[in-house]
């Protein structure tokens, strides 16, 4: 991008998406999720509330968690995005995590669910040890309407013991 | 579990068929449709609750950066036909209203102009160069203000702000009260509450060179077809005339469906007199003409823009996605006139503003009862406000008439009368919202526990002694319907006793209160017409039972599946999986053998009621029954010819089918369809109309356990306990989901989620940051007992969409006065955040409203 | 909720995003974090015409302990101060501060500068700002300006930040040994604005008098404040039920609260009171550094 006299109303973003190289001009005012939404079609990514209140469009950059509405592309350019899209093997393998939602009947209608699987992976890469308390505590950026997040918390609690063992009992670790 | 038992799906959580395309970010909704050519839509909505529009100039709006088109209230009037009430109630005046506004607003959010350009980014910036001028009218925003007979009038042809009014009375009710010994009479008030599912409304309506294809998030797809027909027919006299005439044909076949179906509701059609229409008609004469015209301009429609709606994946929708929506038919007549492919996609501002709201309800309730605690007479006295505008095809005015039904519950007064009135405020517009009509639950047992207190009784004695015991049934409801012998109300009430150990919580709270905390219990039964006895629909209104069955079709496929077609359009309820147990069950193959078919009103046989009133289970499950057995039979018949064998000695194992004992010479459901098509015969098809058999009533048992933080006023649920009896579960972990779904919403309602306004109707929760859908934080994990109480009927499921949320706002407003109760608090609103418990305790002042 | 058109500038030196600011002036709006501009954006209460994009300016990613002083950069996140065990060691009350922020996702990329220039009131920031007297350090082409916490919040979202100026860099002052910090706030839902907050940081002497207190309270007001009246009824006394129920009445005659649809004034008055009574109780009985969930 060149930064002239005007600046600019549309600018050369470079990202991973997915693994994924992406060279891609697009308008400065176009939100991240727009961008994966519209621009790369990856419509697994939702949107909500348009606001930063609900997280159905939570994405990973580099790795942690991020509202892909309350993003500008641009500001994404030079950096790696995990969506919904990218956590499947190639041939259609659930993740862990996937599976679990599966097994659990974690979702109903599940356009939260991008957000709630995203936000979750991240729980289970930092390993930080969690209870059940703060399990709640950890997705409460993410809303569900239909579920009353049981079977969400039950899902993503199986997929932890999983990775990194059992929840602890009390809220021991720390914030 | 996963799904690879034959024979015995029903009755286990088999896993989902939506999730493999849901979890990995594959699923459809409608806002991920893209058609070529598409052009997108935003609306201009009003700042003001109540004005009227002097002008508006759309000049510099329809030069704006990639603006394709612009057009006001006035404009899209002219190109659309009215939204015309159909379902006529006595005493109900129906406003005549348009897509957009004409002449004046009177919401906030009201939409008054459409723009369409080549991005939803440039449609809103073309909103602000829209000039409107205003006159300020006075609001009417509230109840309160909407009786007052010197308010403004909303709609000046109806003569007040009243809409409906209705007095329906049971028994001798003055007579029971006058000899009551004694008498005790509340007023309850709930607020506006909304469905806000996390997708918001949207519709794609695609121009096609062959066809109008409408994509919805839609609850109800053909419904939705033919309201967009009449919607967007409009045409002048002589062009509708020449039409007509010119397809005969298209006559002649509506006329002989118009006769079937008459034929078919002779009876249900002969209850209902035309006491409505002559009402409406008295107050707005311009109905008739309207009506006619509508009429005429549907049947003399362009083939090719009678729209085939499809809705993919929805977002959920909790019943406002059941509501045709103006913005549905300016979108697809703005499509139809511009000749291109028109997207709305609602955002989160608009749909907390005008997507949908529910429940600003006020009942004043007086209950009769003796000294011993017997409730012999109720009366009560509902107002609804239903906002600015009626909600499409129907609304509030018909859920008072479920209110009407099922407020006495399974209690036995012997007289009971409501009155009811509908009111019209500048408000957003009234929608169904699951269990539409479950303030009647909430002010009932409110009520209960109120009397039982002053009686000096406990709240569950004054209901065990009420309440219809199995040795009463069947019983006749004082207000008409059959109570059978499966209701089980009591006994979802006695298992939920014994698992709250009452005696064990007293003492705990006793203890809790020396040391200044606060702990309640509330408990709550309901009964829920999941879909009701067969003598339901006409307890609710004369000819009720017009659209109350439900039609699945089943086929035998090419290659050995088998489709089951639905007009139910689930949005979260995991319809894919539960019919397609259903089915193969019925028909002895694998789960994975099925596939449901939904939401293509090209595809899907035809039904008006979509997804909605917890009929998916209990009418279109014992569909799917029905019509897969059917398909049972027609595949025997023609493998026995196959395999030489008698028909009674063909037998079905692990989708193979055989001679009984003789599995290893089996042939295949594709061998079957092959030798059809091969001699020439049509597919194997079956297709039921299931009026639900016996029918029947869900019921449950609501405890929930608060503790209060008396500094704070701060509201924690430690525990919540669900005891209900739906008959069979076709699938538990998907019941259990609905029932928790419910109860989620239940605490929100009573706790955070309130849709505000101040008095003059200004609109104050715009944002997700006003309007607090709670979290995983707030939301307690709920227990679940079943009941299944025995049945010989022949599909034994009952729906469960609706419970949660009608028992829930009565079991913790119930706790919360518990825990309150030595304060001498009585709790007469649903609404009670912090401040309000404050204010209740005596802590703080109360604030003005 | 798209957002409107602007013009998007993305500086790689602290002097060209100043000299932008200088030149853009009002029309423009700083971009750190985005995760109260954006918002703003989106529901077009706010229409920049300019956007300064500061993450590629390296000079403001410091975040650093040096002699005395947390210098917290202007491109530091909420997620990067949470992390930081630095922080937690020489500006307790700011760790403190992290987990009633939002949610992960939003402090993933929140910047403490972006959100004390934003001077929403109900957050937390501003309040910690104010109780640890931080500095602000703002540049413009004029030249540096470093100005006091009590001096930068002038009103609801309004800062005494002028038009050309960026807010670079916080200052905290290191905390001094043997004080304990807290932060309390009651919502209404988890991660939710605060209907009322406090955080606070108290010091005692050898005989248990304090001699040093800081009390700020967010969400009773258009900024977030001191509580004088309070800390004047602690200053030079122990922590007694005596001493905390004056500081209580103290702050309540202090407050003048405003209402909305979360919460009334008197609840704000009441519940400032219940707040600050919880949190000098978990001072009076524990020693040690307490985090912020007393409520």
């Amino acid at each position: 991008m060149t930064t002239n006299e005007v600046g600019s109303v549309s600018a050369p973003v470079s990202l991973t998406v997915n693994g994924t190289t992406v060279e891609r001009d697009v308008a400065v005012r176009t939100s991240l999720a727009d961008f994966l939404r519209e621009d790369l079609r990856l419509t697994g990514t939702h949107l909500g509330c348009e606001h930063g209140v609900c997280g159905a469009c939570t994405v990973l950059l580099d790795g942690a968690a991020v509202r892909s509405c309350l993003m500008l592309a641009v500001q994404a350019d030079g950096t790696a995005i995990t969506t919904i899209e990218g956590l499947a093997a190639p041939d259609g393998t659930l993740s862990p995590l996937q599976q679990s939602f599966m097994d659990h009947h974690g979702f109903q209608c599940a356009f939260c669910a991008p957000g709630f699987i995203l936000t979750a992976q991240t729980l289970i890469d930092r390993g930080v040890p969690l209870s059940r308390e703060d399990l709640r505590a950890e997705i409460s950026g993410n809303l569900c309407r239909c579920t009353g997040y049981a079977s969400i918390l039950e899902s993503i609690e199986a997929a932890i013991t999983e990775a990194l063992g059992p929840l602890a009992d009390s809220n021991g670790a720390a914030k | 579990m996963r799904a690879s038992l034959v024979g015995k799906l029903v009755g286990s959580s088999v896993t989902r068929k939506e999730d493999r395309r849901l979890l990995i970010g594959k699923g459809s909704y409608v806002a991920d449709v893209v058609v070529d050519g598409m052009v997108h839509a935003a609306f201009l909505r009003s700042p003001h609750p109540h004005a009227e529009i002097v002008r508006i100039d759309a000049v510099k709006a329809r030069r704006a950066p990639g603006v394709v088109a612009v057009y006001t209230g006035e404009e899209m009037k002219a190109k659309t036909n009215p939204f015309v009430n159909f379902a006529m109630l006595a005493g109900l005046y129906s406003p005549v209203f348009w897509p957009l506004a004409t002449g004046r607003v009177r919401m906030v959010g009201d939409p008054v102009a459409l723009v369409i350009a080549s991005s939803r980014a440039e449609a809103e910036d073309a909103l602000e160069y829209i000039e409107v001028e205003y006159r300020l009218l006075r609001s009417v925003g509230t109840i309160a203000k909407a009786l007052s007979p010197g308010s403004e009038q909303l709609w000046p042809k109806n003569g007040g702000n009243v809409v409906y009014e209705h007095t329906d009375t049971f028994g001798d009710v003055d007579a029971v009260f006058a000899s009551a010994e004694h008498v005790f009479t509340e007023r309850f008030s709930s607020h506006r509450q909304s469905n806000q599912p996390m997708e918001t409304r949207g519709c794609v309506a695609e121009v096609n060179p062959t066809e109008l294809v409408f994509h919805s998030a839609t609850q109800s797809a053909h419904s939705l077809r033919w309201i967009l027909a009449i919607g967007t027919s409009r045409a002048g006299a002589v062009d509708t005339l020449k039409a007509l005439k010119a397809n005969r044909a298209r006559l002649k076949s509506f006329g002989k469906g118009a006769k079937e179906f008459l034929t078919a509701n002779q009876d249900e059609l002969s209850k209902n007199d035309n006491a409505g229409m002559i009402h409406q008609v008295r107050r707005d004469p311009s109905t008739l003409r309207h009506m006619s015209r509508l009429f005429a301009n549907t049947l003399a429609m362009d083939a090719r823009h009678l729209p085939r709606v499809v809705a993919g994946d929805i977002g959920g929708a909790f019943g406002v996605k059941g509501h045709p929506s103006r913005e549905d038919v300016a979108v697809c007549a703005a499509a139809i006139d511009l000749g291109r492919s028109v997207k709305w996609i609602e955002d989160r501002v608009e749909h907390l503003t005008v997507g949908g709201t529910a429940r600003d309800e006020t009942i004043t309730m007086a209950m009769a009862v003796d000294d011993d605690g017997h409730v012999l007479g109720m009366r009560a006295d509902l107002v609804v406000d239903q906002g600015a505008y009626p909600a499409i095809p129907f609304g509030a005015p018909l859920f008072t008439r479920i209110m009407k039904v099922m407020m006495p519950g399974t209690y036995r007064p012997e007289a009971f009368e409501l009155r009811t009135r509908v009111v019209a405020t500048n408000k957003a517009h009234y929608v169904a919202y699951r269990g539409p009509w479950a303030n009647e639950t909430w002010a009932r047992e409110r009520m209960l526990d109120i009397v039982a207190r002053r009686l000096g009784m406990s709240s569950t004695e004054i209901r065990l002694r009420n309440m219809y015991g199995h040795d009463e049934l069947p019983v006749k409801m004082i207000t008409g319907p059959t109570l059978d012998i499966e209701m089980s109300a009591k006994a979802t009430l006695e298992r939920a006793i014994e698992l709250a150990d009452v005696g064990a919580f007293r003492n705990a709270q006793t203890r809790a209160r020396e040391s200044g905390k606060l702990l309640g219990i509330g408990f709550a039964t309901f009964h829920e017409a999941a879909p009701g006895p067969p003598d339901y629909a006409d307890a609710l209104l004369p000819g009720g039972g017009m659209i109350s069955s439900e039609p699945i079709r089943t086929v035998l496929e090419a290659d050995g599946t088998v489709s089951v077609f639905t007009q139910q359009v689930p949005h979260g309820q995991s319809h894919e999986t539960t019919f397609a147990q259903v089915a193969a069950d019925e028909l002895g193959v694998p789960f994975d053998q099925v596939t449901v078919v939904f939401g293509d009103t090209n595809r899907t046989p035809f039904g008006l009621m979509g997804t909605g009133g917890s009929r998916g289970g209990p009418m279109a499950g014992g569909g799917s029954m029905f019509a897969a057995r059917d398909l049972r039979k027609l595949i025997v018949d023609q493998a026995a010819g196959l395999l030489e064998a008698a028909v009674e000695d063909v037998e079905i194992t692990d989708g193979t089918i055989h001679v009984a004992g003789v599995p290893a010479r089996g042939i295949s459901f594709a061998d079957v369809a092959g030798s059809v098509r091969r001699e020439g015969k049509a597919e194997l098809a079956s297709s039921v109309s299931y009026d639900g058999g016996r029918g029947g009533w869900v019921q449950a048992t609501h405890v929930c356990f608060v503790e209060i933080d008396a500094d704070t006023g701060m509201v924690s649920i430690p525990r919540y306990v669900v005891v209900e009896d739906c008959g069979d579960l076709i699938n538990p972990a998907v019941v259990d989901g609905q029932i928790r779904g419910g109860v989620a919403q239940g605490v929100g309602a009573v706790l955070y989620e309130k849709v505000a306004y101040d008095a003059d109707a200004n609109f104050q929760s715009s944002t997700f940051i006003d309007y607090l859908i709670p979290t995983a934080v707030e939301i307690p994990a709920v227990e679940i007992h079943h009941l299944q109480t025995p049945s010989d009927k022949p599909a034994n499921f009952r729906g469960v969409g609706e419970g949660g949320m009608v028992g829930a706002p009565a079991a913790i407003t119930n706790a919360i006065e518990d825990a309150l109760a030595h304060l001498g608090v009585t709790v007469t609103e649903q609404y009670l955040p912090p401040t309000r418990i404050l204010e209740l305790m005596g802590v703080i002042a109360r604030s003005a409203e | 909720m798209k957002f409107p058109g602007f013009v998007y500038h993305r500086p790689t030196s602290l002097e060209e995003a100043v000299e932008l600011l200088g030149r853009l002036g009002g029309e423009a709006k700083v971009l750190a974090g985005g995760q109260s501009l954006l918002p703003v954006m989106a529901l077009r209460l706010g229409q920049p015409e300019h956007l300064i994009d500061i993450s590629r300016v390296r000079e403001l990613d410091v975040l650093a302990h040096d002699e005395g002083v947390v210098r917290v950069g202007a491109m530091v996140t909420h997620a990067q101060v949470e992390d930081a065990p630095m922080i937690r060691r020489y500006a307790p009350l700011l760790a403190d501060a992290m987990p009633w922020i939002a949610h992960r996702a939003v402090r993933n990329r929140g910047t403490v500068c972006g959100s004390l220039a934003h001077a929403d009131p109900a957050a937390e920031l501003p309040a910690i700002a104010l109780a640890l007297d931080a500095s602000l350090v703002a540049r413009s082409v004029r030249g540096e300006r470093i100005i006091a916490a009590s001096d930068f919040f002038e009103g609801f979202l309004t800062t005494s930040l002028a038009p050309d100026e960026l807010l670079c860099e916080v200052r905290f002052p290191a905390v001094a040994p043997g004080t304990v910090t807290a932060v309390n706030e009651v919502c209404r839902r988890h991660g939710d604005y605060a209907m009322v907050g406090l955080a606070a940081s108290l010091r005692r002497d050898s005989a248990g008098s304090i001699d040093d207190i800081a009390l700020a309270l967010f969400a009773i007001g258009s900024t977030a404040v001191r509580a004088t009246n309070a800390e004047n009824a602690l200053r030079g006394r122990a922590l007694t039920d005596d001493t905390i129920a004056a500081a209580v009445t103290a702050l309540r005659e202090e407050l003048d609260p405003p209402g909305d649809n979360h919460a009334s004034p008197a609840y704000r008055r009441h519940v400032a009171g219940v707040v600050l009574d919880r949190t000098l109780r978990r001072f009076a009985s524990d020693a040690e550094t307490i985090s912020g969930d007393a409520a």
